[in-house]
């Protein structure tokens, strides 16, 4: 029963991304200017404009290019960017790389801050700390990212020297330089985060502190701990991994904000880079792979979902 | 021609004394060391033939060399052709190589790399910008393997200003013959330095080229170009001492770094301008009047402190700026509102004119220009309404289809060259469809006369024509903005803003030791 439930979520997911690609297609073919214009700029002249149209195959009716297209994607073969001259597929992927290795870090840095901010403030609902707390959230909340992401650049990098205002370092390259690179748009993201999850936290464990079950586990005589831990958590924790899967969506899209101030080349740049230069290969390419991450981190949350709380599967 | 020739004999030689002493004294640029400077936008091709923005321009620069290269005062000098020639009539040239050269992977450079070369960017399937600009060439022929003779189609002076344009860097001949397009991804050239790795969006690393013709030159190790598309985190890093060198700022951004420690604004006078098209062969600007109204009611001091942020110089309706060889001063058209509306009337608009300005949105300064111009013509009469789109759009569209919009274009090497793109009847881009035949000759003829005074006087005639007739408004142009840590040796601004030198550049005392 519940493999049948794994399936038939795994093939909606694939479907999702069929429709996707499809939609992609359609949306290049009528962005107005034309590729080999863009590409060319100011400095085409028309013979020049219409070889590089005839060795890009932008003649051809659009089912076919769609079809050429697809069948190449399938074999994971994305095609070369016009820009670059160089292949899509491994640049794009490259470019997400880079945009998970923050979006990762920034949620597990969220996890660790704001699951335990959030318990605590629910435990003393009302008083000081829940307060405090709850004032740094809504400032979270509140201020966009390229506020906070100046604010803090401005003091830890122009001011103190603390870290390096922007680029990009690969860890694997150099593991030191590469963290202190991150420091900065990780602490930028995870602020924002923070104050999510932490708001959902406090308010899904106030709620399963006021449920029957934990009542009932208290007039057991269970100790505090064990009702905290086991009761508690594990049920408000939940929605939190609905958030988080929500999070790495909005991380994939919008981080494009962070990845200008912060200048990683991720894909949220990579993306619109190809859009403003018209390479259809890289906006179909980099849009199709986001789409599919989306999809597949919806399908992991709601996988997750079902293993905490096994009542879904049956549905 | 024998001025011209003398000049350039004169300038080899004042190089090649000036290089020499500069070895033995004390004060020679100290080798090796890693530089790292930034571009605020990808190098997305290195194929030297196909470059067309700035970014590409510097790496094609580092890594090939042309027949000849321009210097800051926009006269040629040198680089792989050691001296040339014309005969009388200026339509055969005859250029003499450097011999000794050789190319990244050790092959010697000759007459028949020069010929592919040509060849390819005069293919049309090649697809080179470089076509229409490396001049009027009809033929390219090997004498010998060390002289190559260029016959044009007809007289034309500046044939070797023409050769230090941007993709016309010498590759080699077996490149050529076999696979072209693996020039997107590789590279080999006979430039000061190698390419060690590419990374379009990120990261492109030379290495120095240890059989580069000059002995002394390149002076730098390596040198690691780091993109970044928003230009405060550009000049953040550099404040911060992230990189060294950035090669072009914003007014705003350059306030912030001039005011740094350790930092080095640089500043230079360019022929960067923007114009406002107006198409001469349609209504209402096909009536010279209107034109000349239009240019009446711009403020052009007031323009400079608008789009260049007080960095500029103010135009005066001809593409050439200060920063050109045949610059004439003409006195500067002020603002008259009266004169302006009475040409309206006189034209048939005593009610004034509804008019849709076109903007793109890149850069940002084309929709201020269209914004600062609709309230200083309102006075006038003119009700514009200015249209902003996005610059694919805006090409696709607009551009040499419109006939009232801004447009944006960077310093070219010669006066003919900007004439020649932009305004003659047979312009490649004559956006303005302004045909007129008597500035057709004055340019015709200026290309092709030799004596110097001559010539700047028919360049003269072609500005004074332009400042009358408008064809565009051109009411400033642009300084260019750039800094460098202090530490940074031998680096300055160019005017034509795409030549950039980096052969000349070392590290001082306090640069960062980098592995």
């Amino acid at each position: 029963m519940s493999l049948a439930w794994f399936a038939r979520r795994l093939m909606l997911m694939f479907y999702t991304v069929i429709v996707v690609s499809m939609l992609v297609f359609a949306i290049t073919q009528i962005l107005p200017a034309d590729a080999a214009q863009s590409l060319l700029g100011e400095n085409a002249t028309p013979e020049v404009l219409a070889a590089l149209r005839a060795k890009l195959g932008l003649g051809d009716p659009a089912w076919l290019q769609y079809a050429r297209w697809a069948r190449h994607v399938f074999t994971g073969d994305f095609g070369i960017s016009m820009r670059t001259s160089l292949p899509v597929g491994p640049e794009m992927l490259a470019a997400l790389s880079r945009s998970l290795l923050l979006a990762v870090s920034a949620i597990l840095v969220t996890l660790a801050v704001a699951v335990p901010l959030g318990v605590v403030a629910a435990l003393r609902q009302g008083r000081l700390t829940d307060t405090g707390v709850s004032l740094i959230a809504y400032l979270g909340v509140s201020l966009p990212e390229f506020v906070t992401a100046t604010l803090l650049a401005l003091l830890l990098a122009d001011t103190w020297h603390w870290l390096p205002a922007t680029g990009y370092v690969s860890p694997l390259e150099d593991f030191g330089d590469g963290i202190r690179h991150l420091a900065l748009p990780v602490l930028t993201v995870s602020l924002i985060l923070v104050a999510h999850v932490m708001r959902m936290m406090r308010s899904e464990t106030l709620d399963v502190l006021k449920s029957d079950y934990v009542r009932a586990a208290r007039l057991k005589g269970l100790p505090e701990r064990t009702v905290l831990f086991r009761h508690t958590l594990r049920n408000a924790l939940l929605p939190v991994v609905t958030i988080i899967a929500l999070d790495v969506g909005y991380l994939l899209g919008g981080i494009i904000v962070i990845e200008e101030i912060f200048a990683i080349p991720g894909i949220g740049r990579a993306l619109m880079v190809a859009i403003t230069t018209r390479d259809l290969p890289s906006i179909q390419a980099g849009a199709l792979i986001m789409a599919a991450t989306y999809a597949v981190t919806n399908t992991l949350a709601d996988m997750a979902y079902a293993f905490l709380d096994p009542r879904i599967r049956y549905d | 021609m024998l001025s011209l020739t003398r000049r350039l004999f004169l300038a080899g030689t004042a190089i090649s004394l000036a290089g020499l002493p500069k070895i033995a004294l004390a004060e020679a640029p100290k080798r090796g060391g890693v530089l790292r400077m930034s571009v605020d936008q990808a190098a997305s091709v290195i194929h030297p033939m196909l470059a067309r923005v700035n970014p590409e321009y510097l790496v094609t620069e580092l890594l090939y060399s042309n027949l000849t290269r321009l210097k800051p005062d926009m006269t040629v000098e040198p680089d792989l052709a050691m001296s040339w020639e014309p005969n009388a009539t200026l339509t055969e040239w005859t250029f003499k190589l450097r011999p000794g050269v050789t190319f990244h992977d050790g092959s010697p450079l000759t007459a028949d790399d020069v010929v592919a070369t040509i060849n390819a960017i005069l293919d049309p399937r090649t697809a080179s910008p470089g076509r229409t600009n490396v001049g009027p060439i009809k033929e390219v022929a090997a004498v010998d393997p060390l002289t190559v003779k260029f016959t044009l189609t007809g007289a034309y002076a500046d044939l070797p200003v023409a050769l230090t344009y941007l993709n016309a860097r010498i590759v080699p001949a077996k490149v050529i013959a076999g696979d072209l397009a693996s020039l997107s991804t590789t590279a080999n050239g006979t430039g000061p330095f190698k390419l060690a790795s590419y990374e379009p969006d990120r990261r492109i690393v030379v290495e120095r080229n240890p059989a580069y013709y000059d002995p002394a030159r390149p002076y730098l190790d390596r040198i690691e170009l780091l993109v970044y598309p928003d230009r405060t985190a550009e000049a953040s890093a550099m404040i911060s001492g992230e990189i060294d060198l950035l090669l072009t700022t914003t007014p705003g951004d350059y306030e912030r770094l001039a005011k740094a420690g350790g930092v080095k604004a640089l500043r230079t006078p360019s022929g960067q301008f923007l114009n406002i098209n107006l198409g001469c062969d349609q209504k209402p600007f096909n009536d010279l009047r209107v034109r000349q109204a239009l240019a009446l009611v711009v403020d052009r001091e007031a323009t400079v402190g608008f789009v260049a942020g007080g960095y500029g110089t103010p135009g005066n309706d001809t593409p050439l700026s200060s920063a050109y060889h045949f610059y004439k001063n003409i006195p500067l058209k002020k603002p008259d509102i009266a004169k302006a509306k009475q040409l309206l009337a006189d034209a048939g608009y005593p009610n004034g004119l509804d008019l849709t300005l076109v903007a793109s949105d890149r850069p940002s300064t084309r929709t201020q220009l269209g914004v600062a111009v609709r309230e200083m013509a309102a006075a006038a009469g003119f009700r514009i309404n200015v249209q902003t789109m996005p610059h694919a759009t805006y090409l696709d569209q607009v551009w040499k289809k419109g006939n009232f919009y801004v447009g944006f274009y960077n310093m070219q090497p010669t006066a003919d060259a900007v004439f020649k793109l932009l305004y003659t009847s047979d312009a490649a881009w004559n956006e303005t469809h302004w045909n007129n035949a008597d500035f057709d000759a004055v340019i015709n003829a200026a290309r092709v006369e030799t004596d110097e005074a001559k010539r700047t006087a028919l360049y003269a005639k072609a500005q004074d024509m332009m400042n009358t007739e408008v064809p565009s408004v051109i009411s400033a142009f642009f300084d260019l903005l750039a800094a460098q840590r202090s530490y940074v040796e031998g680096y300055a601004l160019h005017p034509r803003g795409s030549v950039f030198r980096l052969d000349m550049v070392s590290l001082g005392a306090g640069a960062p030791k980098r592995a």
